[in-house]
């Protein structure tokens, strides 16, 4: 695959962050300020149209480019953590301009790993990792087992969405939900949520 | 809301043109934006430095950008981290080979944004950018335990930080020098503040939280954050006395020791009262042994129009002292 399936892949998380855009404001009313869905939803435009008038073929490079426009769209604390995943992302795959199966995966992977390193969570802190988390497991063993990627962007969307549906059963530790402590134990995540979206968006862009 | 502003939206970036308009031999602007402030004259090889966070603070953060003390300052919307970019373009205008330290508040978004100019930095440009987060705030947190990471906010005493630090950059120390000195004078500010009224974000248009009419809120951040405890509003000299408690129990302090203390306004306390505090911190140092080499009092960082002060206290070495000491011509601190 070339960079041409990033651009699609971006623009279905586009997509599907517009789509939501009101779902996620009022889960994060709940336990934030309320003004997740207006992030995700501009963040992810940002990076789609830089990704879209990129002209370099380079996928890590395109993918860099789409966050750093991200992060400059939408510098708050969910906005940085998602641009620097695919910031990530774009460091590990820099250089390539086709990718295989694996290194599909590896963009989830990459992308966890920058937002693990800016944020300083790890996964069961009731953040984005633990939908995330599960997602690339399963995307990464589906890909090991020689499974077609759309079989694994369907097992990794799945994952995704039990780990946010999961959410509500655990502690947080970050963010304005902390200050409320026991309290916030059966609240449903609203970085888990965008984990789900983005492995929907995943699963769209392969069908 | 009762400010004499005009659309909310331009309330940073009118504000901003002020300051060009009213300091141009000091502050000025790159990569076309506004936003990414630069002292007007750069001091080859010194060791850059830059600092950053949202509007509503005034003089923080921009005030200090000049002769001095800091080189740079993003400038984000009223009470939001500046983007990583805007942090960049700044790293980037103000590194003359000795590389960058970034000194700011310890708030996520903050965090975040400036850990990732940083690695832009790096990344594309090769440029040496260290970290010294500052948090001075006793009321927000208990002390972090060694090797943890603080989770106090950084307030007022930030300015003590940045003095220190700027100085030993004008004496043209090392990158690892001017960070070293920067981490020495954090770890010994400590803040305390109170609040007697809300603050009102100009795109809100209204106060995010209430303080009753004859009641007080110790501890409260500087953007509304809760505080330790709420009460009766009590006299100058109770209140300055049980904001020093904390302080002095925090570092501790003994009989001898030597401090440069900041009494600061958060917006709409006049300087009168501020003067009045500052009567009965000398009198409760003085009875504790304490020596007060200066004091600083005024405006230093405000939360808009927020009624209430802080009290800052830095504990003073001879290198320190020295620091403390040196000239400085910024916006809003001139020091001879």
């Amino acid at each position: 695959m070339d960079k041409s399936y990033i651009q699609k892949l971006l623009k279905c998380i586009k997509d599907i962050m517009a789509e939501n855009r009101d779902y996620l404001i009022e889960l994060d009313s709940v336990v934030g300020d309320g003004d997740l869905g207006l992030t995700m939803s501009d963040g992810f435009a940002a990076a789609y149209t830089a990704a879209e008038t990129f002209e370099d073929s380079d996928i890590g490079k395109l993918l860099y480019t789409s966050g750093k426009a991200m992060s400059t769209a939408v510098p708050s604390t969910m906005g940085t953590l998602m641009a620097s995943g695919l910031m990530n992302a774009g460091k590990v795959l820099k250089g390539k301009t086709q990718i295989s199966d694996a290194e599909v995966a590896q963009i989830f992977s990459a992308y966890m790993d920058g937002v693990i390193n800016r944020g300083k969570a790890k996964v069961g802190d009731k953040t984005f990792l633990d939908g995330i988390n599960p997602a690339v497991e399963a995307l990464n063993a589906s890909v090991e087992q020689g499974e077609p990627l759309a079989a694994g962007a369907k097992k990794a969307a799945a994952a995704a969405e039990t780990g946010y549906k999961n959410t509500n059963t655990l502690l947080a530790i970050h963010g304005r939900a902390a200050t409320r402590g026991e309290a916030s134990r059966t609240l449903l995540d609203p970085g888990a949520a965008v984990a789900m979206l983005i492995m929907k968006a995943f699963e769209n862009s392969i069908e | 809301m009762k400010k004499i502003i005009n659309n909310p939206e331009n309330y940073v970036k009118e504000m901003l043109e002020g300051i060009y308009i009213a300091h141009p031999d000091l502050v000025t602007y790159t990569a076309d934006d506004v936003h990414c402030l630069i002292a007007a004259k750069k001091v080859e090889g010194k060791v850059g430095i830059a600092t950053g966070g949202g509007s509503g603070h005034l003089p923080l953060f921009l005030g200090y950008v000049g002769e001095g003390m800091l080189d740079a300052c993003s400038v984000g919307d009223v009470f939001q981290s500046p983007s990583a970019e805007q942090m960049h373009a700044v790293t980037k205008a103000i590194d003359s080979g000795a590389g960058v330290l970034y000194i700011y508040g310890n708030y996520n978004g903050d965090i975040f944004n400036f850990d990732m100019a940083a690695e832009m930095a790096d990344f594309e440009d090769d440029i040496k950018v260290l970290s010294v987060v500052a948090g001075d705030d006793v009321a927000s947190a208990g002390p972090s335990a060694p090797g943890e990471k603080s989770t106090r906010r950084g307030v007022a005493g930030i300015f003590f930080v940045y003095k220190c630090a700027g100085s030993a950059a004008a004496n043209m120390m090392s990158l690892d020098e001017v960070k070293r000195v920067a981490e020495k004078a954090s770890a010994n500010v400590r803040t305390m503040g109170v609040a007697l009224t809300p603050c009102i974000v100009p795109r809100v248009g209204k106060p995010g939280f209430s303080i009753a009419d004859n009641e007080m809120e110790i501890g409260m951040g500087i953007h509304g954050e809760t505080g330790i405890r709420h009460g009766k509003l009590e006299s100058a000299d109770q209140i300055t006395d049980e904001m020093l408690e904390k302080i002095i129990s925090d570092v501790p302090y003994t009989a001898g020791d030597e401090v440069d203390v900041l009494i600061n306004g958060l917006g709409a306390t006049t300087l009168d009262e501020q003067y009045i505090v500052t009567r009965r911190v000398s009198k409760n140092l003085a009875d504790k042994g304490i020596k007060v080499h200066h004091f600083y009092v005024g405006e230093y960082a405000t939360s808009l129009e927020m009624a209430g002060m802080s009290i800052s206290m830095l504990k003073l070495d001879d290198e320190l002292k020295a620091l403390m000491e040196k000239p400085a011509n910024t916006p809003f601190f001139k020091q001879i």
